[in-house]
């Protein structure tokens, strides 16, 4: 028994890969710098917001701890449930609007530059130029495109004798905001289809050309080839397209301003938070709801996130 | 020897990596800590003291230029301190303060949002009591409340005192035989007489909610009446569903036809631009415009109007209230020379730079405006005077009750609300958070 001890001995022994390699834990450190500036720009002040929820606030002085106080008066008090259900309403809008008008655009874009046409590689960069603009001048130069008074959309509709079209496309509730969506489509148009572009591009031509030999047509092939075959590249794009939707702030804030009026006509749930937490021009900030909401939408937009991706997961097994 | 180099070029990172952060301490570090022998020695008293550098925010860009002089002004007698004037676009203004605030640095002198907007500031904190600094306690009490904390202290000397005002093309009232309006009905068939000749009657913008709230009080005040209905107001004796303050409202909805078309998608600029071109005769606003429109058009044949009378012959009040006031942050690493700074901004001697460089009125003692049209505006203020009701007392709530009314003026003006239901929401919001005075 002690022999047969002895001889195995050796096997018991740490295995010498399991070894602390301390020239490839040196890596590790190399992390650091990044690691510092996640916390302190990321997780710190989504920290500090989760904490801020939970205190009520005398203008910019924190108060007494409140518990979810100030959950429950967003969601049970006037106005704050009223302004909440219309932001949310608004940002869904917001999210079906950019899904028709900018992907489905994008992704016909994607098909028309894939195909043999001439230019592909001008139309390419010109489709993306506006994503090279910060958003901010893009609100800017679409204020005075669309402004009533001397716009120059309107003066085209005049001029070319549709003046009974022209309108105050930002000053109207019934079309302000439609009007930022489609901006911000335009806006977005260049990035969204070039991800197409490349799940079009990674699709092998192979396919495509057993499927002639096949007698497939144009949109058989569309249908069956392409768009499954392209689905990662939807798939990532609607996620995007989401969270872009629920984030969505500098465009309207540039437009029309942290009221996003008129009368709260383009307000979503990120204005409405910049409203709670710094107030207008007159004050009327609170903290503690503001982080309140910041949280909300955290969580809304982290757990539908995250069970689209389940749901596209589960799609892509099942291809 | 790989592994040394390795660990030789990590402890250079952590070396370097220390050192950046090291950086930016030492240049936040006090002045004072600057070894002497490397500050010039210039022979005036005040000058031998270390250099020290105040930064200043402002929520006026226009007026940068202006204070550039103010500060060179100021250092001639404090030749150490430098003032950095830093302006922000005032619709960021306050974001950018909170930021500054809740981080502790950035910032010594601040410019503060006039009542509510600097009590809540100091309340919190943020802010050194003033009531020491010398020429601080003769200026008017009631100006001073514009930047009081709840406890009674004076955080802010008061910069200037601002007016909701008509102003009015006289070349266009002249041209088409109209005398300047004193009563509602009267303002109505001017209003239907420039209207008649193509005239856009008054250049009102509606984009931004805020401008409403400055024609609701000219045009309003003479509906539910002045200072008297305020205290009413403020005892709980009436309240914002009055008949009274309904019909104010009622007449802004009156004056829809008198607007420039599409006016709630207009901003400022573009109502100030119909005004200053000739093509809208009247335009309201804060009497801080003027200095606007004599930068715009100094041909402009302008002059101006106060708010409108009850009856022919009666008081035609001006709408006053201190806008803005220049306060301490309490983190400044040099709270004496920012005291001697809020000296200098309460001085008669910067009170009359001011009023005459930027033809505003100032709110210090002994100041007299040398424009013509400040000379007017005094004058009227002496005969009447009512406060800017929303601002002085019921901006406060979340959102506050001011804003509240603005953006249901704005929601009666897209055919969302009836005036009935604007009076109602401002009074919903004023009962979370307004307890009526004993």
């Amino acid at each position: 028994m002690a022999v047969l001890q002895k001889e195995t001995e050796p096997k018991l022994k740490v295995p010498k890969q399991k070894r602390i390699n301390w020239k490839k834990q040196l890596v590790h450190l190399f992390l650091l710098p990044a690691l510092v500036l996640f916390i302190w720009f990321q997780l710190y002040p989504i920290l500090s917001a989760f904490l801020n929820s939970f205190y009520s606030f005398q203008g910019m002085r924190r108060g007494e701890f409140v518990g979810l106080d100030n959950f429950v008066l967003l969601f049970t008090e006037s106005p704050f449930k009223e302004t909440f259900s219309r932001a949310f309403g608004h940002n869904l809008i917001f999210f079906v609007g950019t899904i028709i008008f900018k992907m489905a655009v994008a992704f016909l874009l994607a098909l028309l530059i894939n195909s043999k046409i001439r230019g592909k590689e001008f139309f390419k960069t010109v489709i993306f130029l506006p994503k090279l603009l910060s958003v901010i001048v893009v609100g800017f130069l679409f204020s005075l495109i669309l402004n009533p008074t001397y716009g120059a959309l309107n003066t085209i509709l005049q001029f070319i004798g549709l003046e009974e079209w022209a309108r105050p496309w930002l000053g109207d509730p019934d079309t302000a905001l439609y009007t930022i969506i489609l901006v911000n489509s335009w806006y977005g148009l260049g990035f969204s289809m070039l991800i197409f572009l490349a799940g079009l591009q990674a699709i092998p031509q192979e396919i495509y050309d057993a499927a002639k030999m096949d007698g497939a047509s144009g949109l058989t092939m569309l249908l069956k080839i392409t768009i499954p075959l392209a689905m990662p590249a939807i798939m990532v794009m609607s996620i995007l397209t989401f969270i872009g939707a629920f984030e969505t702030f500098e465009l309207i804030f540039a437009m029309q301003g942290s009221q996003a009026g008129p009368y709260y006509s383009t307000d979503v749930l990120a204005t409405y938070f910049y409203r709670l937490a710094f107030g207008s021009v007159d004050g009327g900030e609170s903290i503690g709801l503001g982080s309140a909401l910041a949280v909300v939408l955290f969580l809304m937009i982290s757990s539908a996130t995250a069970v689209l991706l389940f749901f596209f997961k589960k799609k892509e097994f099942e291809q | 020897m790989r592994r040394v180099g390795v660990w030789l070029f990590s402890a250079v990172l952590m070396f370097v990596l220390s050192g950046c952060s090291g950086g930016g301490a030492s240049t936040s570090a006090p002045a004072e800590q600057t070894p002497a022998a490397q500050q010039p020695q210039p022979a005036a008293e005040e000058a031998k003291k270390d250099p020290v550098e105040l930064v200043m925010y402002s929520w006026r860009p226009e007026d940068k230029e202006a204070y550039e002089g103010f500060i060179a002004e100021f250092q001639k007698m404090h030749p150490h301190v430098k003032v950095n004037f830093r302006s922000f676009k005032s619709t960021e203004y306050n974001t950018i303060l909170t930021n500054s605030l809740t981080a502790g640095s950035g910032v010594d002198i601040l410019q503060l949002r006039p009542y509510a907007g600097a009590a809540s500031i100091a309340d919190a904190g943020y802010l050194l009591p003033i009531d020491d600094v010398p020429g601080v306690a003769d200026i008017p009490q009631s100006y001073l409340d514009a930047a009081r904390g709840e406890d009674g202290k004076v955080y802010g000397v008061p910069l200037f005192i601002n007016s909701a005002v008509i102003f009015y093309n006289k070349q266009l009232f002249q041209d088409h035989g109209l005398q300047t309006p004193t009563t509602w009905e009267e303002f109505l068939q001017v209003c239907e007489a420039l209207s008649q000749k193509g005239i856009i009657p008054v250049a009102q913008a509606g984009k931004a909610a805020y401008l409403l709230s400055y024609t609701h009080n000219v045009i309003g005040t003479s509906a539910f009446g002045g200072e008297e209905y305020v205290e009413k107001l403020l005892s709980g004796e009436v309240n914002f569903t009055d008949p009274a303050f309904k019909e104010s409202i009622k007449r802004m909805s009156d004056l829809v036809p008198y607007f420039p078309k599409d006016f709630i998608a207009i901003d400022d600029k573009d109502a100030q631009a119909l005004f200053y071109t000739g093509k809208a005769a009247m335009y309201i606003n804060g009497s801080h415009r003027l200095e606007t429109f004599e930068n715009l058009n100094a041909d402009l044949p302008l002059d101006i109007m106060p708010a409108l009378a009850k009856e022919k012959g009666g008081e035609t009040p001006m709408i006053n209230w201190v806008d803005g006031s220049y306060g301490i942050a309490k983190a400044t690493k040099h709270p004496e020379e920012a005291k001697a700074f809020i000296q200098f901004l309460a001085s008669k001697e910067f009170g009359q730079m001011f009023s005459d460089q930027l033809n505003r009125l100032s709110a210090i003692p002994g100041v007299v405006p040398q424009h013509p049209m400040l000379k007017k505006m005094t004058e009227l203020s002496e005969k009447s005077m009512t406060s800017y009701m929303m601002l002085v007392h019921f901006s406060e709530g979340t959102p506050t009750t001011k804003t509240t009314f603005e953006n249901s003026l704005q929601g009666m003006y897209i055919g969302q609300l009836a005036v009935d239901k604007v009076a109602e929401d401002t009074q919903a919001s004023l009962e979370k958070w307004f307890q009526p005075k004993k």
